[in-house]
């Protein structure tokens, strides 16, 4: 299910088979070209696996916009927002949230973090229509959702 | 009177005009898009809405997952949407190709996706399951069968088009 009209029709109609929320965490940078266009490309690649993992696990998985945050933050204090909104957003119905990120520094303050964190190893990717490429995309989805399934 | 109904103010005149200018825009913009989201390759092909997916001699009794990517265009949003089908050839050697999209709440169902049924597809969400020809099994949460693609060959590649509803009645493997 996505942040989309029709699928929040289904979602409060059968709610209670849509019990896992995940949260692409993505963060922002603007003071190096060259660190803006890593972050950029890892944004496109974590949507694109997002996507994935969303499209195979529809009728169960809940797909939240992007939670998008400024790189140089605090993590003590963006941590504290994020645990709001992961518990507004989930208001005690989500039995498993799940934030997707590729920044480290989430996973130095997982401690602090509500929901569960999986951190991703960041790779960069040129051409996304390769055959190599998809076969990437399609193992880390594949290791992403054995991981989120063993919460079930 | 007569006079009064076919008198055009000079609002209405430019209503009209505007209307009618706005409309061609329209077209002239959708007509290119329209052309866009039919893949030039496959429209040589023939069919309108028929995607290449795999090589006939790929195809095997045991199902297996293909993916396509097609890009579509929803007004104003263009991406990349990808599809899947399971397909397999059965006992009289006809292809077969299935949705995997779930019947309960769209899940994408695996084949042999539980080892404790490894004739099945099994939906990871709810433990829905299907027999081989997309058959729900009884009393697992899907209340109908696993929607078929249409399909076509064509110089040894499989073609898949739109999804139809499955005509199985019975089970079994
Ligand atoms: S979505 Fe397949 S069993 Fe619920």
């Amino acid at each position: 299910m996505r942040w989309k009209k029709k699928d929040l029709e289904m979602f409060f109609q059968s709610k209670e088979f849509i019990d896992t929320l995940c949260i692409p965490l993505i963060p922002l940078d603007l003071q190096t070209e060259s660190e803006a266009i890593k972050l950029a490309d890892q944004n496109t690649s974590l949507q694109i696996i997002s996507d994935e993992l969303e499209r195979n696990y529809t009728g169960r998985i809940m797909l939240s916009p992007a939670y998008t945050y400024i790189r140089s933050t605090n993590y003590e204090s963006e941590s504290a927002i994020l645990n709001q909104w992961t518990s507004m957003l989930s208001y005690d119905h989500f039995k498993h949230i799940f934030l997707l990120t590729y920044d480290v520094n989430w996973k130095k303050h997982e401690r602090l973090l509500d929901s569960n964190l999986i951190w991703l190893t960041a790779t960069t990717i040129d051409d996304y229509q390769t055959d190599q490429t998809k076969k990437w995309i399609n193992e880390q989805v594949t290791q992403i959702s054995e991981l989120i399934r063993s919460f079930w | 009177m007569s006079e009064k109904k076919q008198q055009v103010s000079r609002r209405q005149f430019l209503n009209y005009s505007l209307t009618g200018v706005g409309g061609f825009m329209a077209a002239s913009m959708l007509a290119p898009m329209v052309r866009f989201a039919i893949d030039p390759v496959l429209q040589a092909a023939g069919g309108e809405d028929m995607h290449a997916v795999v090589d006939v001699s790929e195809i095997t009794e045991e199902p297996q997952r293909f993916d396509w990517t097609v890009e579509q265009v929803d007004a104003w949003y263009t991406s990349d949407v990808t599809h899947s089908a399971w397909v397999y050839k059965d006992e009289n050697d006809e292809i077969v190709a299935l949705s995997p999209t779930c019947k309960h709440l769209g899940c994408a169902v695996n084949w042999a996706g539980n080892p404790d049924y490894p004739d099945q597809f099994f939906c990871p969400c709810h433990d829905g399951r299907y027999y081989k020809n997309g058959l729900n099994v009884p009393d697992t949460p899907p209340n109908a069968a696993l929607d078929l693609f249409e399909f076509e060959v064509k110089d040894g590649t499989l073609y898949l088009g739109n999804v139809k509803e499955n005509p199985v009645q019975e089970g079994g493997a």
